[in-house]
């Protein structure tokens, strides 16, 4: 008998029937609806399908279903109903650091990442969190900025 | 141990190898390598939570890695060595760094790998197992050429094997078009020992230019046991013979770039080690 996949879906316990050879990416968008998970490249280099996987950065199209059994995926759909995320957002929206949108929810997660080790990085430390989610419309300064005064607003969140 | 469509998920190194004895698997570490084009018929042995692969641990001689354990975790571990972490610094980006492991890295077999190179100058060793046991070699002898290493169908690398002493003085470059994901164009590695004024090591290993990282201890041989300024002396003979021994491939940096990349880095190491 082949077993099921379970694993642990923004907080709730989910199973999933999928072959264990694919992407998390394709389950997430195909079978879950979670569309703020993007496809930009298949490869792991965009950043755009980034999830949180047990806590840590993954980019979700670089991971087969079958290694992920029993373990906590959080995407941009689950950490957008946190105190944290609002920081983000609110910091975010004050440098404009939104254009297209396409790479914000993996960017926005990779700022979570960065910002649960490090509450207080410094421009370095902050370029080099984001450097594995690609944008083509900010230049990243307003981002960097962003994340500057969330880890300032923010305090006592991270 | 749990049977999936298409995949064996087990939570111990005995049952591992067992499936391997007995199924044509494909070990998935971290996937970053073999998801870039993944096989649609691909059937993986799943060995993220096998604890025998993610630990880290030192005996007298040496620190032990297991292959499963991901760059981040070598990276926070303060058993690692510097040189290692140096290169995992420069290693992709942090959510590769997060699924990757040092195991895919040697068992992928590129030239490029970045922590293979780090082992090579490092003197490290394998531990490779089966049901029936398991041997212990060096890492230059684990590859045949481009992709392909001695690794049996029904084996798995358990652990890396890094000398705890001498790898204090080294030197690290990695030249390549951006930092982060930049899959390395040229890396090199040396470490140089002396004792009492006398050279007691000069390892090299480049990445990059050639179907294997290359190290060439015949022609390290030639400065141990010499004095700095005796080395000085035979300085330009050193450096014609790695001019000799180093063939580049044919890439997408041009072979004779890659080359002279090499070369540079070899004599600024040579340089900064008073030679
Ligand atoms: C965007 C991006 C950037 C990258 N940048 C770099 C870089 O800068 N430098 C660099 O060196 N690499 C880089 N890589 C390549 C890759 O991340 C590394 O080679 C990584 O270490 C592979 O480890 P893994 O656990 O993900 O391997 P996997 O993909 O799980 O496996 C790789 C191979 O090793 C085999 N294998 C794995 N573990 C074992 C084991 N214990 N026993 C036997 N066989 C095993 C697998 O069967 C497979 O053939 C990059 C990859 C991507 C996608
Ligand atoms: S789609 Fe996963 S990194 Fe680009
Ligand atoms: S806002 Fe368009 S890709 Fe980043």
């Amino acid at each position: 008998m082949n077993g099921q996949i379970h694993f642990t879906l923004n907080g709730e316990k989910v199973t999933s029937d999928r072959h264990a050879n694919e992407r998390l990416l394709d389950v997430l968008r195909e079978d879950f609806k979670l569309t703020g998970v993007k496809c930009g490249c298949k490869e792991g280099e965009c950043g755009a399908c980034s999830v949180l996987l047990n806590g840590v950065l993954a980019n979700s199209c670089m991971v087969a279903m079958g290694s992920i059994e029993g373990s906590e995926v959080v995407t941009i759909e689950g950490y957008s109903k946190t105190k944290r995320f609002q920081a983000l957002s609110d910091a975010y929206a004050q440098t404009s650091a939104v254009q297209c949108g396409f790479c914000i929810p993996g960017m926005v997660l990779a700022c979570e990442a960065l910002l649960a080790k490090n509450p207080n990085p410094t421009d370095a430390e902050i370029r080099k969190g984001i450097s594995g989610n690609l944008c083509r419309c900010t230049g990243y300064n307003a981002i960097v900025e962003a994340v500057k005064i969330a880890a300032r607003e923010g305090k006592g969140l991270w | 141990m749990v049977t999936f469509s298409n995949g064996y998920l087990v939570d111990n190194l005995a049952d591992a190898l067992k499936i391997r004895s007995e199924i044509d698997v494909t070990p998935y570490a971290g996937g970053t390598d073999l998801m870039v084009d993944a096989k649609e018929d691909a059937v993986y042995l799943f060995l993220n939570k096998i604890p025998e692969l993610r630990r880290i641990y030192s005996d007298e001689q040496y620190l032990h890695i297991g292959a499963a354990c991901t760059y981040t975790e070598i990276f926070e571990n303060s058993l690692s060595p510097q040189i290692l972490k140096d290169a995992i610094d420069y290693l992709a980006a942090p959510a590769i760094r997060n699924m990757g492991t040092a195991g895919g890295n040697i068992c992928n077999a590129s030239p490029k790998a970045d922590t293979a190179l780090i082992f090579y100058v490092a003197d490290a060793k394998l531990r490779i197992c089966n049901t029936s046991g398991e041997r212990i070699l060096p890492i230059e002898d684990f590859y045949v050429g481009r992709g392909k290493t001695v690794l049996q169908k029904d084996e798995l690398l358990v652990e890396i094997l890094v000398p705890k002493q001498g790898l204090e003085h080294y030197y690290y470059k990695k030249v390549g078009a951006r930092q982060a994901l930049a899959i390395s164009r040229v890396a090199f590695a040396g470490i140089f020992t002396t004792e009492n004024g006398i050279i007691t090591r000069c390892a090299m290993a480049f990445g990059s230019v050639a179907d294997t990282v290359l190290r060439f201890r015949d022609l390290e041989a030639l400065f141990v046991g010499k004095s700095i300024a005796e080395a000085k002396s035979i300085r330009s003979q050193f450096i014609a013979n790695y001019e000799q021994a180093i063939v580049p491939i044919r890439g997408r940096v041009s072979a004779e770039y890659r080359k002279s990349v090499c070369m540079n880095l070899l004599e600024d190491f040579l340089t900064q080690n008073g030679i």
